[in-house]
């Protein structure tokens, strides 16, 4: 078992440490000079050229990577003008754009993006796995068929208009919610819940149709195992065989889909944190990405990689768990 | 839809002929399912003839209509639903007065293409990495899962952004839309597979079949695929309209197909903010990727159910399961 | 010419907003209509409450040396006092320039070559020390430092020696051409004549800054107020801040700023679309809100002239600012004058202005100079093209031109969706250049590389859409950077005489009126110039852009001027 979780954590270093390269390439490569978009709008070639300077710019592609992996595993110092401050690592270096330490840039805003993914992955199993159990065993009720054609259009609408949808009809309209506004959990939990509501519930929808989807074909599928038939056979209440067996087998790859979707979620959720207006990490990624700010990308697409690798840890473990037909390995 | 089909070749061909011609007869034996496809063949040849239809309604979709539309307003089009006339069937555009039925015609067409386009990759590419990982060695399984994980990882819009500036101007957005999504997505798709084919193994009939000396590919092929063929389907479907809600967030981003060439998910994009003074606007193509979304489910559904032999008598076990419970515990299997 | 990176243009494009101007500014006297004066809320307007700003982008600079010019007028100038500053009223009066630590606008010497200013007696940081004509200098000096880049161009060109100041990190003897007799009076020495110096002064550049509490790249955290609030938090990148009364600020000393609210928050990183309907809906704390960078988007604009109440709470706003196809008139096809005509006549108006959003949100322009008083507007129209284009006069020039069988060029635009370089203007250009049978090939271009492209002579596309926006009201910052030939930058990304017009008559007649120190006379020539260089066709004004700005139900005391286009925050009061 030691030997398994050191090997995936060898495993995730590897994956982020590629993702990371990655970003530096393709940015290195992409159109737009930093330091002119740092400098600012109507800056002279002279003053671009110190700015260039300062953030190290001219260095070759390998010294800046280089840097950058020395300020993450041992911290760097850098120059505030008044004097030299030291950031400790893991230290991502300093944006671009106002030379704050990204380091704490990111931790402002994972609160923000954790409490979206946590709910949000709440609202999709709930009504994702019920949608699925239902229209699994029960096939043609009422009931059903609102849940499924509710995750279907959740499906095909983009978050940017269920998400104004919702906004208008209960906000504006039923005024039954505020409109969300973030606060912090350790402020005021009952507040941060009311706020998050509709961010969570417009994602949620979002991503629940695939695991209505899911749950509903591989229940079907755990039905018609052997030995399921024969605990049916003998007279096992199907109650208990669908609770304690055939759920069991069928949420493996729900388990696996969540994983995923869960990490990719602290990066992929631009659109509900605009619409929401969530001060979230997606948010800052999409800013930095349209400013070539490259310490900022790096060092969310690090965070994200790594959320969604440990997932996948995660989800791994819980699958064969569940799944006994699956060993680690 | 065609491609989806195409896609799944080796499950017919694994069949001898008359199970295509089974599978073919279950699948058109299933209502729904016919009506799905029919409903799909409808858009495909709605959008193939766009150009015909757009000479029928004596419309084209660059056209700019100033006076249809309430400049003072905002560019509001003037009279009810979207400006809906003899002329303009479904309205016109706000802002630009262009034709809507026009414009919504040769959006499906790049709506479709990427969609399609996009998931094809995606099946292909999850395909050959999950059952080359499940069945490789360890260090082929290892190397490629770490690949997956750093694809999932990837957060998507941002690596498409980054592809659209990289990628010269001139070279076809619809294309490159369709090879950003499949290339940048297929990791959720690649895990699937991995993770079924790990399944399967186990069983019985695969582990004869290796034990029988099958070699891998031939595993694979024979055995695995077929199994496959209902998870991916699946899977595929609930992909396909995925794909077009993406290229919409990324024309709400800005990264979409070109103006003016128009498409769904542009479409939807525009019209977000319209959707209390021309809800005509933000309707259109909204229902009509609903119907599309809803239709290649409907279709996946009967398309798996048709795939799979086994899927049958599992339906059969749901009901009687389902007849049990009412009456009393034990099964009818 | 403001001129912006990807984000601050856009706030910028919102920032600007709001202000009147009934219809053809070019005719009629510029009134205020009611549009933008009363607030939603009657009464008049007293101190207290919380005011609320919901904005799209954060203030991700809050350093007065990072700031460009005022920082778009807003949420900065609450906290930094300058030497100067702009007129707090609505309209073309707003557009006035005003002492604020100062005692005059300045005084000018030799030939408006030096300016002195005297501080107030009684300015006061928020610490209650002592605000002297040191402070003054001392943040001018660090605006030069490269880790604090993002000021306007104009103290490195225009001071004695600011072409090689490095800042007073690496140069701690500072700069001599600022000098500081006594700790009341300040001169700057100019290496040319510039009438303008009391506009630029308003430029947060020109804020104090005590040199005992600078800490570099962190001051922006917790800068030392000399204005009306001080800092209280600055998170999430200049996402939330809320700013709380500075207890030594005094009214006395400030006839600008009124300051009725005793706490701002702001709360920006939110959509257009979620910012306006909060504001329509003005729940709890949102009735007291405003916005400083959203404007109305057409589709708003739509559903809120349909509701009377909620019309009553729109302010509109002007700002210096013109949209214009730029040409390379030394590139193939354009090098010919007939050909640059021929697209200024096909060019349909109309249709731009709708893809623009519509006569309410745009003003079709004839002229480069906005159709303001102050610029010096001269109304011209070289190459009447009417409302919706001339195609037949078009198609006549490219003949003469020798392209009757019609022109094939590419017009190459940014694929950002700010109605401005966006692709619906482009399409609305294309469709009325196709009727005049020239047809046009559109380039796209992601906004970092539109932004580079159009700025580097040497990768300069042939046809571009571009927009150019005023630094202050005023015709110098306008003209000189378009149309001035020692202005074209040949390395790098800098420049924007997409023309490369180098013509000493120009040249010359800049220079001279730089001289005026009378704002009026300054503004006539301004307009005579832009007349000119009108006819030689080497741009196509396209429009000028309308805010329509929507606020809070209880916002009382609503200014807008025509300086900033931008709700005021420093009048606006919530009881």
């Amino acid at each position: 078992m030691t030997t398994y979780f050191l090997r995936r954590a060898l495993g995730a270093v590897a994956v982020v440490l590629v993702l990371s390269a990655v970003v530096y390439v393709t940015f290195y490569v992409a159109p737009g000079d930093p330091a002119r978009l740092a400098c600012g709008p109507r800056c002279n070639p002279e003053q671009i050229r110190q700015v260039r300077e300062q953030l190290a710019l001219d260095d070759p592609l390998l010294v800046q990577y280089w840097h950058f992996l020395q300020g993450v595993f041992t911290g760097q110092d850098y120059s505030a003008g008044t004097a030299v401050l030291h950031c400790d690592a893991p230290c991502f270096g300093l944006s671009y754009q106002n030379n704050q330490q990204v380091t704490d840039m990111l931790v402002e805003r994972l609160p923000a993006t954790a409490s979206l993914a946590v709910g949000a992955m709440v609202v999709w199993l709930a009504v994702g796995i019920g949608t699925g159990l239902l229209s699994a065993l029960r096939r043609g009720g009422a009931t059903e068929r609102v849940l499924t054609w509710l995750t279907l259009a959740g499906t095909a609408t983009p978050v940017f208009i269920s998400g104004l949808v919702l906004l208008m009809v209960f906000c504006a309209y039923l005024e039954w919610l505020p409109f969300p506004s973030y606060v912090p959990l350790t402020e005021d939990p009952e507040q941060w819940a009311w706020n998050m509501l509709l961010p969570w519930v417009a994602l949620g929808l979002l991503e629940s149709a695939k695991y209505a989807r899911l749950t509903r074909s591989s229940t079907l599928e755990t039905l018609a195992e052997d030995h399921i038939r024969t605990f049916r056979a003998y007279g096992v209440p199907e109650r208990s065989l669908v609770a304690r067996h055939a759920l069991r087998g069928a949420l493996a790859p729900v388990i696996a889909l969540t994983a995923a979707d869960f990490g990719s979620i602290f990066g992929g959720a631009v659109l509900t944190e605009m619409m929401f207006g969530l001060p979230g990490i997606g948010q800052l990624l999409v800013r930095s990405t349209q400013t070539i700010d490259l310490p900022v990308v790096v060092a969310v697409v690090v965070i994200t990689g790594a959320a969604v690798v440990i997932a996948n840890i995660v989800a791994d473990v819980l699958y064969a768990v569940a799944d006994r037909r699956v060993a680690l390995r | 839809m065609t491609d989806l089909l195409i896609t799944q070749e080796p499950v017919a061909g694994d069949a001898p002929a008359t199970g295509a011609r089974q599978v073919w007869r279950r699948l058109t034996a299933r209502k729904s399912a016919v009506a799905a496809a029919a409903v799909l063949g409808l858009l495909v040849l709605l959008a193939l003839a766009a150009p015909l239809l757009a000479a029928l309604e004596g419309q084209d979709p660059n056209t700019y209509h100033d006076t249809l539309v309430d400049s003072a307003r905002g560019g509001v089009p003037l009279g009810d639903f979207g400006g809906i006339s003899a002329e303009h069937w479904l309205g016109v555009e706000p802002g630009t007065g262009r034709d809507m039925f026009v414009r919504l015609l040769y959006g499906a067409r790049v709506s479709l293409l990427v969609a399609l386009g996009a998931t094809v990759v995606q099946v292909l590419i999850g395909l050959a990495v999950g059952l080359t990982a499940a069945l490789g060695n360890r260090f082929v399984d290892s190397a490629l899962s770490h690949l997956t994980d750093v694809m999932v990882a990837m957060p998507l819009l941002v690596f498409a952004i980054a592809l659209m500036a990289v990628v010269p101007a001139d070279f076809p957005r619809p294309l490159l839309l369709v090879f950003a999504i499949g290339l940048l997505a297929w990791g959720p798709m690649a895990r699937l597979v991995r993770g079924q084919t790990l399944s399967l193994k186990k069983l019985d009939y695969v582990s004869a079949a290796r034990l029988t000396g099958g070699s891998s590919w031939r595993v694979a092929r024979r055995e695995l695929l077929p199994a496959l063929a209902a998870p991916v389907i699946t899977y595929a479907a609930i992909l396909l309209p995925s794909n077009i809600v993406i290229e919409a967030s990324m024309s709400f981003l800005g990264v979409g197909v070109k103006p003016p060439t128009p498409s769904w998910g542009q479409m939807l994009s525009t019209a977000t903010t319209w959707f209390r003074a021309d809800p005509t606007y933000v309707l259109l193509p909204a229902l009509l990727l609903f119907v599309t979304t809803l239709a290649f489910t409907v279709l996946a559904d009967g398309v798996r159910v048709a795939l799979d032999p086994r899927e049958a008598s599992r339906l059969r076990v749901g009901r009687g399961g389902r007849e049990s419970r009412k009456s009393r515990p034990g099964g009818t299997a | 010419m403001r001129h912006m990176s990807v984000i601050s243009r856009r706030v910028a494009a919102a920032a600007v907003s709001v202000v009147l101007i009934g219809g053809a500014a070019a005719c009629g006297p510029e009134g205020n209509d009611d549009a933008a004066g009363d607030g939603g809320a009657q009464g008049s307007a007293k101190k207290g409450g919380t005011l609320t700003v919901l904005n799209r982008q954060p203030q991700k600079q809050f350093d007065p040396a990072r700031l460009y010019t005022s920082g778009g007028g807003n949420i900065p100038s609450l906290v930094y006092r300058t030497l100067t500053t702009r007129n707090r009223e609505d309209g073309a009066e707003g557009t006035k320039v005003v002492p604020d630590l100062a005692t005059d606008t300045g005084t000018p010497s030799d030939d408006a070559k030096s300016w002195t200013y005297k501080l107030k007696d009684g300015l006061k940081y928020e610490d209650g020390s002592p605000i002297t004509s040191a402070d003054v200098k001392y943040g001018v000096e660090r605006s030069f430092a490269a880790e604090l880049s993002g000021s306007a161009p104009y103290l490195r060109d225009w001071l004695i020696g600011g072409d090689t100041y490095q800042g007073p990190y690496k140069e701690k003897k500072g700069l001599d051409s600022i000098e500081t007799p006594d700790a009341r009076t300040i001169v700057f020495k100019l290496k040319k004549s510039e009438g303008d110096f009391p506009y630029f002064a308003t430029s947060t550049q020109f804020a104090p800054v005590p040199k005992a509490k600078d800490t570099g790249v962190k001051y922006a955290e917790h800068p030392v107020s000399s204005g009306p609030y001080r800092v209280v938090k600055n998170a999430n990148d200049g996402e939330q801040m809320v700013l709380e009364r500075n207890t030594h600020w005094s009214e006395e000393t400030d006839k600008e700023r009124h300051a009725y609210p005793d706490r701002i928050e702001v709360k920006s990183g939110l959509s257009s679309a979620v910012i306006n309907q909060r504001l329509s809906s003005g729940q709890g704390a949102d009735a007291a809100a405003v916005t400083t960078d959203t404007n109305l988007g057409p589709a708003e604009l739509a559903q809120v002239t349909g509701d009377k109440k909620l019309a009553g709470r729109v302010g509109t706003g002007h700002f210096g600012y013109t949209n214009y196809l730029a040409f390379n008139p030394k590139a193939k096809h354009f090098d010919d004058p007939k050909v640059r005509e021929a697209i200024s006549y096909a060019i349909n108006r109309t249709s731009v202005v709708n893809a623009a959003g519509g006569s309410s949100l745009a003003e079709p322009a004839t002229t480069f100079l906005p159709n303001q008083k102050s610029f010096g507007f001269t109304p011209y129209d070289h190459f009447p093209a009417g409302k919706t284009g001339n195609a037949a006069k078009a198609k006549e020039l490219l003949k003469e031109a020798g392209h009757e069988d019609g022109l094939e060029i590419t017009l190459t635009h940014s694929t950002a969706q700010d109605f401005e370089t966006s692709p619906e203007i482009a399409t609305a250009v294309q469709a009325a250049l196709k009727e005049a049978g020239i047809k046009v090939k559109l380039e796209g271009l992601e906004i970092n590389d539109y932004d580079e492209k159009t700025h580097s002579l040497d990768k300069q596309p042939d046809l571009f859409l571009a927009h150019w926006g005023a630094d202050w009201p005023s015709g110098g910052p306008f003209l000189a950077p378009i149309f001035d030939g020692r202005q074209i930058v040949k390395e790098g990304a800098g420049n924007y005489n997409a023309s490369r017009l180098d013509d000493s008559k120009v040249n010359d007649e800049i220079d001279e009126i730089n001289k005026v120190t009378d704002h009026d006379a300054a503004a006539k020539r301004w307009g005579a110039l832009d007349r000119k260089i009108g006819e030689q066709s080497l741009t196509v004004p396209l429009f000028h852009p309308v805010y329509k700005r929507l606020y809070g139900k209880s916002v009382k005391n609503v200014v807008i001027s025509d300086w900033t286009g931008v709700l005021d925050v420093s009048q606006v009061a919530v009881k």
